[in-house]
C-alpha cells in the first residue's frame, strides 16, 4: 500500500492544534485510516493509506481531513478562482493516445523548503497512484515568470501542447547541463530511461512550448528553464494524459493543496480543435442518498439532523429531499477534490466513518443457513487420514515448479504417454526460473522434499494429495486441474512390495478393485513398474524409482512410489 | 528345583562357610544390588539362605572437623598466641592475644571454652595466662582429628573417650549402616548339590505362552521402564492442513458451505467481476502470474460480460459513476493464476457454479491463491486464503462485525478492531486488527466489507453480501507462534520441523 510522509509539526500548524502530542496525532490519523508505519530520517511520520482518498497525499490534505475530523471545519469549501489569462492550445500533432491536457495558474505562493518538498511529494504520489506511474496522467509544475507566451489569441498569453519528432528539437532537461533532443533524453537521461516505455512507441513525442521554445517533455521530464524553487512566486501547472477526468481530478488535488497554503488559483483556457475548456474544474457533484439505506448499512436508527451533521463533519453537505417513492433522501454535495465517490454507498461509508464504526455494537446476523464441506474436500480429507494412518508424513508442496524439476529430472518427456507427463500449463514472463509452470504430477515435489532431507532420519514415508494441472482443450479454461495421490517410501530396504502393500490397503479401505498389470515408465525400474488400475480404469503408476532418478536427486537409499488420480476413489 | 535366574545366581555365589555381603554378591553375580537383595529375601523365604543384618558404625568428620584437622584447633592457636605475648610469665590482656591469634567470630568462644578445659592456662578478668608446661602438640583431640582425616581409624579403647568428646564438640558424626550378609543354609547346600534349574524369564508374552498355560510358571523379565524408547516415524497431517481443517470445522459450524473452482482462471472472474478497474495497479503484470499457455479462456457468459463492462464504464444508474479506465473483453479473457479466491465467490454469486443462490446463504473456501510477492518470512508466492461471504437482505456493518468477532473468537482472538479501509469491490470496507494472544501486538488479521452494488448487480444479486478474507498462514502463525512462514509451507520443507510440529486442534 502507498505511504505518505507527513511532518507532524507542519500538520499541527495547518490544523491549528499545537497542543496535540505525537501519540494523539497518531491515534487521530489511525481513525482516518492513515496507519503510522514509522518515522523517516527527518522525523516525519510515514503513514500508510488505502488508495481511495488521494486528496490526502500531502500534509495539506491530511490537515484538511483532520480539521473535519476535529469538527473545526464543516461542509464543502471550494476555493475561488480568478478568471483565465493564459491559454493552452492543443495542436493536432499531439500523439493520438495521449491527447488530453489540463492546467492552472497559481499566484502568490510562498514556498519554503518544507512546502516545496510537500508539493514535490504530492506530485510523485499522484503519479504513482491516479497517474498510474505517469501512464494515465503526468504533472508538470513550472515557474510562471520563466514562461513567455505570445499574445496570439485575443491578447492572452498562449502555451502550446504539440507532438514533436524525437530528434526535431532540443532543451535542457532537469538534472542535466546540456541541450538534449527528446530521443537523447530517453537514451541518456536517468529519468528519461525510466519513463522511455511510455512514449517510445509514438511517432511524435508529447511536448509543451512557449514563445521561447520547448520547456516540458511530458510525461518524462520538465525543462530546467522553468524549474520551481523557493523563490518562485507564481506557478504554471500542466497535466497531460490519456483521460481528461483523471488529470482534471489530479489538478484539483494540487490546487486544493496550494490554496491551503494561501495561494490564489487562476483559471486557464484549454483550447482543443473542436471545443474549449476552462480549468481547473472545481464544480461539485451531487449524490442522492436514501435515509433508509444509511440506516440498514450502519444497522442503527438515525435522526435526519444527525445525518446532516455527519455529512458536514465528513466535508460534505447534505440537504433533505423527497425521493421518487416519497421516501426521505438527502442531496449530498461532493467537493471537487474527492475522486473516490462513485456511488451513494460511498457517501454512506463517509457518514459511518464520521459516526465512528467502532462505536457500533456488533451483532450476529439472525439468519439460519446449513453448513457443509465440498465433496472434493471431504474425499481429500478421508484419503489423507488413511495415508497418515499408513505411516505417511502428509506434505503440502508448491503447485508452481519448473520444467527441469517436473520432467527432466524424472526422465519424463512432456506430452508423452507416461503417467504424469501431461502438456504443461506455463507462466508468462516468469520472474523466477524456479517457477515457470504448474506441476503435472506430485512425484517431482515428493522427490524434491526427499532430496532436501537426506540429512534427516530414515525411513521417510511421504505422501501428498496435491493439485496438478495440464493443458486440456476440452476445458473452458484450457486447463485440466486434478488432484493426485502421491506417495514415496524411502528407506535402506524400501521395495516395490512396500509400496504395493500400502496401495492395496488404501484401495481396500475405499472398497475399490486394484489391479497392477506390468508397464513401462521412464521414472521407474523396468520390470518393477505397474499401472495402477482401479475399478478397471488405468489411473496411475507404481514402482521402484530408477537409480538414475535417485542419483539425480542425491539419494542413497531405494525409493518405492505410487501416484494416481484421487478421482478414482470418488463414488 | 527351579528358581528364577537372579536367585540361582545369588545361591551359587553364596557360601555356607562364611556370610557374604550383598555388595560382594552383586559384584560376583553382576546384578544390581537391589536385585540381589530382592533375590536374597526370596531365597530366605524358601529356607535356602540365611540373611543376617549387622550394623556398622563409621566415623565421618563434619565440615568443622575437616577444617580443624587442616588448620589446627582454635584453642591451640590461642595458646600459641598467648605464649608469644608472654602470658607464660604474666597475665596479658585477652584482647591483645585474641588479636594476635587471628581468631574471629564463633572460633573465639570455642577457643576460650576449650582453653581452660584442657588446662592451657587460665582466664580471669579479661586477662589470660598460659601454662608453660602444657603440651598442645600432644593434644589427643588434635591427633585423633588428623588421624580421622587421613582415614586411619583405630579401634583402641583409649580413643573412645576422645571420639565422644569430638562428637560432643560437633567435629565428627558416627554413622550407622546396615549391612546384610547372606550365607547358605544346609537346605540350600543340599538343593545346590541336587542341581537347580533356572526358571525361564521371558521378554514377551507369546501366543504359545498363553495357549500352553506356561504363563503360569514363567517369570517375566523386568524392563527398564524409565528408559526412552526408539523413535517411531509416524505419519502426521501437515501442520498447515490441520489449521485449514480447523478453520473449515469452525465455518461449517457457523453455517457456511464450501466452494471449489479453478486455480487457473480468467481475469474476468478474478478481477472484472469484482469491479476492479482494468488499470488497477494490482492488475499490472508485476503482481500476478499471467499464463503463457493457455493464454485466454474459451468462453465467458455473454450477458454477464456486457453487464460488467457497462457498470465499469457507466456505473449503476444516474447517481453512480463508472471508472475512467479502459475496458477490453480480451483483457478480461486473459488467464492467470488466481490472485485471490474471490474468483470462486464471483463464480458462485453469478450462478455459474451451482445455479442461482437464494438468500440467506453463507459460503466459504480455504484454497490456494497466487501472488508475485518477494519470498520472505511472511510472504509466499502461493498461500492459502480463507474466504467467506454471507448473503442476506439488509445486512449491516454490525452484522459483519458480529460475524467476524464470532469467527476470530474461535481462535482465541478477542477484541477485534475494525479499521475503515478501501477495497475497489467493497464499501464500507474494514481491515481487521486483533491482539496477538502471546505478544500482545496489534496485527492485521483480515480484510472485509460489504460487496458494492456495482459488483453485485451484474452478477444478478439484488440483496446484500458481506465478505472477508485472510491468509491461513497468518492465522497459523498467530495461533502456533511460528515465525517463518516458509517452515509451514512448500517444497523447502524440513521433515524434522513437520515431524515435531505441535498438533493443532
Amino acid at each position: 500500500m502507498p505511504t505518505v510522509d507527513i511532518d507532524p509539526d507542519e500538520l499541527r500548524d495547518l490544523t491549528g492544534t499545537e497542543e496535540k502530542s505525537d501519540d494523539e496525532l497518531k491515534d487521530d490519523l489511525f481513525g482516518l485510516g492513515l496507519e503510522f508505519e514509522g518515522r523517516t530520517e527527518d522525523g516525519a511520520f510515514e503513514l500508510e493509506f488505502a488508495p481511495d482518498r488521494l486528496d490526502r497525499l500531502s500534509v495539506e490534505g491530511v490537515a484538511r481531513s483532520l480539521r473535519y475530523h476535529y469538527g473545526d471545519s464543516r461542509g464543502v469549501h471550494v476555493p475561488s478562482t480568478n478568471s483565465a489569462d493564459w491559454t493552452i492550445e492543443v495542436d493536432e500533432s499531439v500523439p493520438a493516445d495521449r491527447p488530453y491536457v489540463t492546467g492552472a495558474v497559481i499566484r502568490d505562493v510562498d514556498l519554503d523548503e518544507e512546502s516545496l518538498d510537500s508539493l514535490i511529494q504530492l506530485q510523485e504520489k499522484l503519479h504513482a497512484t491516479m497517474g498510474r506511474k505517469r501512464a494515465k496522467g503526468a504533472i508538470g509544475i513550472h515557474d510562471l515568470t520563466m514562461l513567455k507566451g505570445s499574445a496570439a489569441t485575443e491578447g492572452n498569453p498562449t502555451i502550446e501542447y504539440v507532438g514533436v519528432e524525437p530528434e526535431a528539437d532540443t532543451f535542457v532537461p532537469l538534472d542535466a547541463d546540456a541541450e538534449m533532443t527528446p530521443a537523447e533524453v530517453l537514451e541518456d537521461h536517468p529519468t528519461g530511461q525510466t519513463y522511455a516505455d511510455l512514449v517510445s512507441e509514438y511517432e511524435r513525442y508529447p511536448a509543451i512550448y512557449d514563445d521561447l521554445g520547448l520547456f516540458s517533455f511530458p510525461p518524462v521530464i520538465n525543462g530546467r528553464r522553468t524549474e520551481v524553487s523557493t523563490d518562485s512566486r507564481d506557478l504554471f501547472v500542466e497535466m497531460t494524459g490519456t483521460d481528461q477526468w483523471t488529470i482534471d481530478k489530479m489538478l484539483n488535488i494540487v490546487c486544493y493543496a496550494l490554496a491551503a497554503r494561501g495561494a490564489t488559483i487562476e483559471d486557464i483556457e484549454v483550447s482543443y480543435k473542436d471545443h474549449d475548456l476552462v480549468r481547473p474544474d472545481l464544480s461539485t457533484k451531487t449524490k442522492t442518498v436514501p435515509h433508509e439505506r444509511i440506516e440498514t448499512i450502519l444497522g442503527i436508527d438515525l435522526d435526519p439532523d444527525e445525518v446532516i451533521d455527519l455529512a458536514e463533519r465528513s466535508g460534505l453537505e447534505a440537504e433533505r429531499n423527497e425521493g421518487e417513492a416519497g421516501n426521505l433522501v438527502y442531496e449530498v454535495t461532493i467537493p471537487p477534490y474527492r475522486v473516490d465517490v462513485l456511488h451513494p454507498l460511498d457517501v454512506i461509508d463517509d457518514l459511518g466513518r464520521a459516526y465512528g464504526f467502532n462505536e457500533l455494537e456488533p451483532c450476529y446476523p439472525d439468519v439460519g443457513t446449513v453448513g457443509g464441506r465440498h465433496e472434493r474436500s471431504r474425499l481429500e480429507r478421508a484419503t489423507r487420514e488413511q495415508l497418515v494412518g499408513l505411516g505417511f508424513e502428509d506434505l503440502l508442496n508448491f503447485h508452481m515448479i519448473n520444467e527441469a524439476e517436473n520432467f527432466e529430472r524424472l526422465d519424463v518427456a512432456p506430452g508423452s504417454d507416461a503417467y504424469g507427463a501431461g502438456e504443461p500449463t506455463t507462466i508468462k514472463e516468469v520472474y523466477s526460473e524456479d517457477y515457470t509452470m504448474l506441476r503435472t504430477w506430485v512425484m517431482p515435489s515428493l522427490l524434491m522434499v526427499l532430496e532436501r532431507n537426506t540429512h534427516r532420519s530414515y525411513p521417510q514415508y511421504l505422501s501428498e494429495i496435491g493439485f496438478t494441472a495440464r493443458l486440456d482443450d476440452s476445458e473452458n479454461t484450457g486447463v485440466s486441474e486434478n488432484r493426485h495421490v502421491g506417495a514415496v517410501l524411502a528407506s535402506h530396504d524400501a521395495g516395490y512390495e512396500d509400496a504395493k502393500a500400502r496401495l492395496q490397503a488404501l484401495c481396500r479401505q475405499f472398497d475399490v478393485d486394484l489391479e497392477t498389470p506390468p508397464t513401462e515408465h521412464p521414472t521407474f525400474i523396468s520390470g518393477r513398474t505397474a499401472s495402477v488400475v482401479i475399478d478397471g480404469e488405468e489411473v496411475g503408476v507404481i514402482g521402484e524409482v530408477h537409480p538414475a532418478v535417485l542419483v539425480e536427486h542425491d539419494l542413497e537409499v531405494p525409493v518405492a512410489a505410487f501416484e494416481f488420480d484421487l478421482e478414482a476413489f470418488r463414488e | 528345583m527351579q528358581l528364577p535366574e537372579s536367585q540361582v545366581a545369588v545361591l551359587e555365589a553364596a557360601s555356607a562357610d562364611e556370610a557374604t555381603s550383598i555388595d560382594a554378591l552383586a559384584e560376583a553375580t553382576d546384578l544390581p544390588p537391589e536385585t540381589v537383595t530382592g533375590a536374597a529375601f526370596e531365597l530366605e523365604e524358601e529356607g535356602l539362605v540365611e540373611v543376617s543384618e549387622r550394623v556398622d558404625e563409621t566415623i565421618e568428620l563434619t565440615d568443622e572437623g575437616h577444617e580443624y584437622a587442616t588448620d589446627g584447633l582454635p584453642e591451640v592457636a590461642l595458646y600459641e598466641a598467648a605464649l608469644e605475648a608472654g602470658a607464660d610469665e604474666e597475665p596479658v590482656s585477652m584482647g591483645q592475644v585474641i588479636g594476635q591469634s587471628g581468631l574471629e567470630g564463633d572460633a573465639v568462644d570455642i577457643a576460650l571454652s576449650n582453653y581452660a578445659r584442657k588446662g592451657y592456662g587460665s582466664i580471669d578478668s579479661g586477662e589470660i595466662t598460659a601454662d608453660p608446661d602444657a603440651e598442645p602438640t600432644a593434644d589427643a583431640e588434635a591427633n585423633a582429628l588428623e588421624a580421622l582425616a587421613d582415614g586411619a581409624v583405630g579401634t583402641d579403647d583409649d580413643l573412645e573417650e576422645v571420639i565422644d568428646q569430638l562428637e560432643r564438640r560437633g567435629l565428627l558424626e558416627v554413622v550407622e549402616t546396615t549391612t546384610r550378609d547372606v550365607a547358605l543354609t544346609d537346605e540350600g547346600v543340599t538343593e545346590l548339590m541336587g542341581g537347580i534349574e533356572t526358571t525361564e524369564t521371558v521378554g514377551a508374552v507369546t501366543p504359545d505362552l498363553l495357549t500352553s498355560g506356561e504363563w503360569e510358571t514363567v517369570e517375566f523379565a523386568d524392563y527398564n521402564v524409565e528408559a526412552d524408547a526408539e523413535d517411531v516415524e509416524s505419519g502426521t497431517v501437515h501442520v498447515l492442513r490441520q489449521m485449514s481443517e480447523r478453520v473449515k470445522d469452525v465455518l461449517v459450524g457457523m453455517g457456511f458451505q464450501e466452494m471449489d473452482g479453478p486455480h487457473v482462471d480468467a481475469d474476468f472472474w478474478i478481477n472484472d467481476c469484482l469491479f476492479m478497474p482494468q488499470d488497477h495497479p494490482a492488475r499490472t503484470h508485476w503482481d500476478r502470474f499471467a499464463m503463457e499457455e493457455p493464454s485466454h479462456i474459451d468462453e465467458l457468459p455473454d450477458q454477464l460480460v456486457a453487464d460488467v463492462e457497462r457498470v465499469h464504464r457507466e456505473g449503476l444508474g444516474e447517481d453512480s459513476e463508472g471508472y475512467h479506465s479502459p475496458w477490453d473483453e480480451e483483457f478480461a479473457r486473459a488467464l492467470a493464476l488466481r490472485g485471490h479466491t474471490t474468483s470462486l465467490s464471483t463464480r458462485y454469486l453469478s450462478g455459474e457454479e451451482i445455479g442461482e443462490i437464494e438468500p440467506p446463504a453463507r459460503f466459504f473456501s480455504v484454497e490456494k491463491a497466487y501472488r508475485n510477492d518477494t519470498l520472505d518470512a511472511t510472504h509466499l508466492l502461493e498461500f492459502y486464503q480463507i474466504e467467506g461471504w454471507v448473503m442476506a437482505e439488509d445486512l449491516s456493518v454490525r452484522d459483519l462485525m458480529g460475524t467476524f468477532e464470532e469467527f476470530y473468537a474461535q481462535f482465541g482472538i478477542e477484541d477485534i478492531q475494525f479499521k475503515p479501509h478501501y477495497n475497489p469491490y467493497t464499501e464500507p470496507s474494514f481491515e481487521l486488527f486483533g491482539t496477538h494472544p502471546t505478544t500482545g501486538e496489534l496485527i492485521e488479521i483480515g480484510n472485509s466489507g460489504i460487496f458494492r452494488e456495482e459488483m453485485l448487480e451484474p452478477l444478478g444479486v439484488d440483496c446484500d453480501v458481506m465478505a472477508w478474507g485472510l491468509a491461513l498462514e497468518r492465522l497459523a502463525m498467530l495461533t502456533t507462534g511460528a515465525e517463518d512462514i516458509r517452515d509451514l509451507h512448500g517444497t523447502l520443507a524440513d521433515l524434522e520441523f513437520l515431524r515435531n510440529a505441535e498438533v493443532t486442534y
